[in-house]
């Protein structure tokens, strides 16, 4: 199902801890950083932008309350003036007033006005133009433009058609007073007579248009922001930059105004610039809309630029920080790297410092406890071999015991003086084949059939010495005649046989000496019934033979059994029983060591 | 070595970074950081000027759209070349990005022009061509397309049959030179259509005695065009005084209470109207393209608009003819 898993072989390999933990490190935090960054970046972007977009919704509902409570102040006035009864009865459809009444009434009208403008300095002029003909404005002389048609105006006509409901204009130039040229926002409602149903004339209320002017021009959305109302047919009441818009050299985004509810509020991306746009209704039509560029919202780049130079910093700071930590990390490592080397040259004598006990801390403990370990059994080693060699030269001494060598030599002389000529061929014979057996073979173990011959050889010898103090008796099972032993195994115990247990014997003392094989060993016993030994003189024989021994060319049997234990291990060996008057066993165990 | 190697690496990588950061702030500074500056020198800075007004507010809304810095000055008369040439002069020692005039026709100004041209100052000429060479990049009215405009119209007004005089005000006028030959060419395949050039000096009474005398010698006389304020107000007066405003189409150039009230009352039949707020609006984004680097168009004509007593009402035309503003 899956592929066979290839090795992992990394693109750049990375040779020692330290460069791994500090790439490790880097990366982690790198991502880390990069990750956290780009997503804060992206909240604090829609965090701006949401509370942008509250503020001028906010800032809009204001400017949206201002305008509405100039209206609505208006709509107040004409109110007041709907419910005058002087003004009733002045534009009334009546013909009891003669002229000189009139005046009086028109006084008093035009005081009503004027005590209202006094108060109100957005409004630019208030006037009642009844049906009748008559007219009274806030002023005492008044004289109307004679070329502006009352009748045509936008404001007359629409507030006749509404028939008794206020109307608000577009802002327009109001030319109906002569020499006035004022920017004005109208609103004009027919007045009714007592009855409710008759039209006697029509009410004009004009507000200064410097008063919205100002109210947008103020308003702060940032450097390049800006306000601009549209009426409910989408023509633009007020723009900042309503000629350009005029001239074709700028586009404004009407339809979408038009089409978007009370509070909405949505985005517009082209190449100007992304700005958001939000959108409130008046009650009377009009929509007042905000415009804000997300480029200049206050405190969004230089907040942006301080998080991105402490991101840097952090990185940086950080970057350095894994090398250093990694550094440290590492550490320990390199230093037991640089003991193991020192191992490594057969230095077997150093130490690496344990520090906190941690896994390197472990680690260097448990390098300290092998190295001590290697050396002792090195040293053991050491031991060993030396020993050996000193083994195989005391058996080399054995085999050419000058004393032996002596007295069989001079036995032969004797012999042949006596010429008993078969017997010095037999023991000359007997020697030499004694001395071919010990020297010839270089190897350590040799197959218990030679063995047997050569301690054939050496009793034969001795026999013919010691020919009426001297029996002997060789037992050897078939069955191990296929192994092997350490040559010259036997010598030295039957020497010690003949020497200690039987030459001190007053009759003939015999030597047996047996070999069989057990379940899984090989044992021989050389067993003399000489005179046995003390437990004292036993417990000596185990330690190592002294000076005279030695020069005497005997070899110690602690130093046998040594060398069987070294040679087959711990198992075998030499195991002695002696009984003073009775005699000597001596048992030598060695493990089948097939040919 | 091994760790060497990486440490170099890594030192790269610091670098890179840093190098990266640096180079960050770098653009993000000449991007964000400086903003431009541009300076506004008018005719006059008088705020019975409505025409330089608006010029200014037109000004202010492209530097607004812009997010640069606007500084406005201007003499208080039109004619005032010495404090113009003073303002100029300061206004080079300020070092702005860029420096919009609509210069006064002098030859200190030209020199002054030189020396902010030789101090790298980006320069745009408005409303009025300067004589500095190399020419710079300019935004004018297109004053020929005016008249031309305002032939047509006498055209319109006479039925096909103009037969028209020109009241102007000075013979070395380049604007009134410049309406003048729009309003012969669309009078041109006209035969006899022709009167005469005459120039009231900028006299109100100048004018009027001219009118009152090509009236009395030219019976056929049906148009007049007046190629400023005074002329036209002359011009009117003459025709009212003889009662034959509504046989000779009487047309004028820019926009002045008196003049509205002319074309309300019907003695005067059209008036061609600048744009200033645009004159002002193009005239900075075109300082603000040379700022950034990028092509301007050598010369920038803004046209003009004839406004009748039937449309001078209308949203757009109110706009032009009442500037509101904020005073």
């Amino acid at each position: 199902m899956f592929p066979a898993r290839r090795p992992f072989r990394p693109i750049f390999p990375l040779k020692s801890i330290q460069s791994s933990i500090s790439v490790a490190f880097s990366c982690l935090i790198l991502v880390t950083i990069a990750v956290t960054s780009l997503i804060s970046y992206r909240l604090s972007v829609d965090a701006v932008e949401k509370n942008s977009q509250n503020y001028i919704e906010e800032v809009i509902k204001q400017v949206n309350t201002n305008i509405q409570s100039y209206i609505d102040n208006m709509e107040n006035i004409s109110l007041l003036a709907m419910t005058n009864k002087d003004v009733k009865y002045y534009i009334s459809n009546n013909s009891f007033i003669s002229e000189e009444e009139r005046r009086p009434y028109e006084k008093r009208i035009s005081d009503l006005f004027q005590s209202i403008l006094y108060t109100r300095k957005d409004i630019a002029s208030i006037m009642v133009f009844g049906y009748n003909g008559r007219f009274v404005s806030d002023r005492r002389i008044t004289s109307l433009n004679p070329n502006a048609k009352i009748e045509e105006q936008p404001w007359y006509r629409n507030a006749k058609n509404e028939g008794g409901k206020s109307v608000i204009s577009a802002p327009h130039v109001q030319n109906i007073i002569q020499n006035e040229y004022r920017w004005v926002v109208s609103l004009s409602r027919e007045l009714k007579n007592t009855d409710g149903i008759t039209a006697d004339g029509i009410f004009l209320v004009d507000l200064n248009l410097s008063v919205i002017n100002d109210l947008a021009r103020q308003i702060n959305l940032g450097k390049k922001g800006y306000v601009f109302i549209v009426d409910d047919s989408g023509n633009i009441v007020y723009h900042p930059q309503q000629q350009l818009i005029y001239s074709n050299l700028r586009t404004e985004h009407i339809a979408e105004v038009t089409a978007a509810g009370s509070g909405d509020s949505f985005t517009v991306d082209d190449d100007e610039g992304r700005r958001f746009y939000s959108v409130q209704d008046t009650n009377f039509g009009w929509k007042i809309v905000g415009v804000a560029y997300a480029g200049d919202l206050i405190g969004y780049k230089s907040t942006l630029r301080n998080s991105i130079l402490i991101t840097v910093c952090g990185v940086a700071v950080s970057l350095l920080l894994s090398v250093f930590l990694s550094h440290r990390l590492s550490r320990p490592i390199r230093h037991l790297q640089k003991t193991m080397r020192l191992v490594e040259k057969g230095n077997f004598d150093v130490k690496t410092e344990v520090g906190q006990m941690n896994e390197i801390g472990q680690l260097g403990r448990t390098f300290n406890m092998m190295v001590g370990q290697i050396k002792n059994l090195m040293q053991e080693i050491i031991d060993t071999q030396e020993n050996k060699r000193k083994g195989e030269l005391q058996l080399l001494q054995a085999q050419i015991n000058p004393h032996f060598l002596y007295n069989t030599l001079d036995s032969i002389v004797w012999m042949a003086e006596q010429k008993q000529h078969e017997e010095v061929v037999l023991m000359t014979s007997a020697l030499a084949k004694l001395f071919r057996a010990g020297i010839t073979k270089d190897q350590e173990i040799v197959p218990i059939r030679v063995e047997i011959e050569h301690i054939t050889n050496y009793l034969l010898i001795q026999k013919m010495r010691y020919t009426d103090k001297l029996n002997y008796k060789l037992e050897f099972a078939d069955a191990i005649l296929p192994y092997r032993t350490l040559k010259i195994l036997l010598q030295p115990f039957v020497e010690n046989a003949i020497y200690h247990g039987i030459r001190n014997k007053p009759d003939v003392g015999t030597v047996t000496i047996r070999g069989k094989e057990t379940e899984d060993a090989i044992v021989f016993e050389v067993e003399d019934d000489g005179v046995g030994m003390t437990e004292e003189r036993l417990a000596r024989i185990w330690e190592t033979p002294d000076a005279h021994d030695l020069r005497r060319g005997g070899i110690g049997i602690s130093n046998v059994d040594e060398r069987i234990r070294l040679f087959f291990g711990p198992g075998y060996g030499v195991r002695i029983l002696s009984e003073i008057a009775e005699g000597t066993c001596v048992t030598i165990t060695i493990p089948k060591v097939q040919t | 070595m091994r760790i060497q190697r990486f440490t170099l690496v890594l030192a790269l990588l610091l670098l890179a970074a840093a190098v990266y950061a640096v180079f960050y702030f770098k653009l993000y500074q000449a991007s964000a950081g400086q903003e431009k500056t541009v300076t506004l020198l008018l005719k006059s800075k008088n705020v019975r000027s409505d025409f330089w007004q608006t010029v200014s507010a037109g000004a202010e809304a492209a530097a607004k759209e812009a997010g640069a810095v606007l500084e406005i000055h201007g003499p208080l008369q039109e004619t005032d070349a010495d404090s113009q040439a003073e303002l100029l002069d300061e206004a080079i020692d300020r070092k702005p990005q860029a420096i919009v005039v609509a210069p006064i026709d002098d030859e200190r100004i030209v020199r002054e022009l030189q020396r902010a041209q030789a101090a790298g100052i980006k320069l745009v000429v408005i409303d009025t061509p300067s004589k500095l060479k190399p020419a710079p990049v300019s935004v004018a009215n297109n004053h020929l397309e005016a008249g031309r405009q305002a032939g047509m119209a006498v055209v319109r007004a006479t039925r096909d049959k103009p037969y028209l005089a020109i009241v102007s005000d000075f013979k070395d006028s380049g604007v009134s030179a410049e309406r003048e030959k729009g309003i012969l060419e669309a009078i041109s395949p006209y035969p006899a259509s022709y009167v005469g050039t005459y120039y009231g000096e900028d006299s109100e009474d100048k004018a009027y005695e001219i009118v009152k005398q090509a009236l009395a010698r030219k019976p056929g006389l049906n148009a007049v065009v007046a190629l400023n304020e005074a002329a036209a107000l002359g011009a009117a007066k003459a025709l009212k005084e003889k009662e034959v405003t509504d046989r000779v189409t009487l047309i004028g150039f820019d926009s002045s209470i008196y003049q509205i009230k002319l074309l309300e009352d019907g003695s005067l039949k059209a008036i061609v109207v600048q744009k200033p707020f645009n004159m002002g609006y193009l005239g900075v984004k075109a300082a603000l393209q040379l700022i950034d680097g990028k092509k301007t168009a050598k010369t920038t004509y803004i046209d003009s608009l004839i406004v009748t007593r039937d449309n001078m009402y209308s949203p757009e035309n109110q706009k032009l003819l009442f500037p509101f503003n904020e005073k």
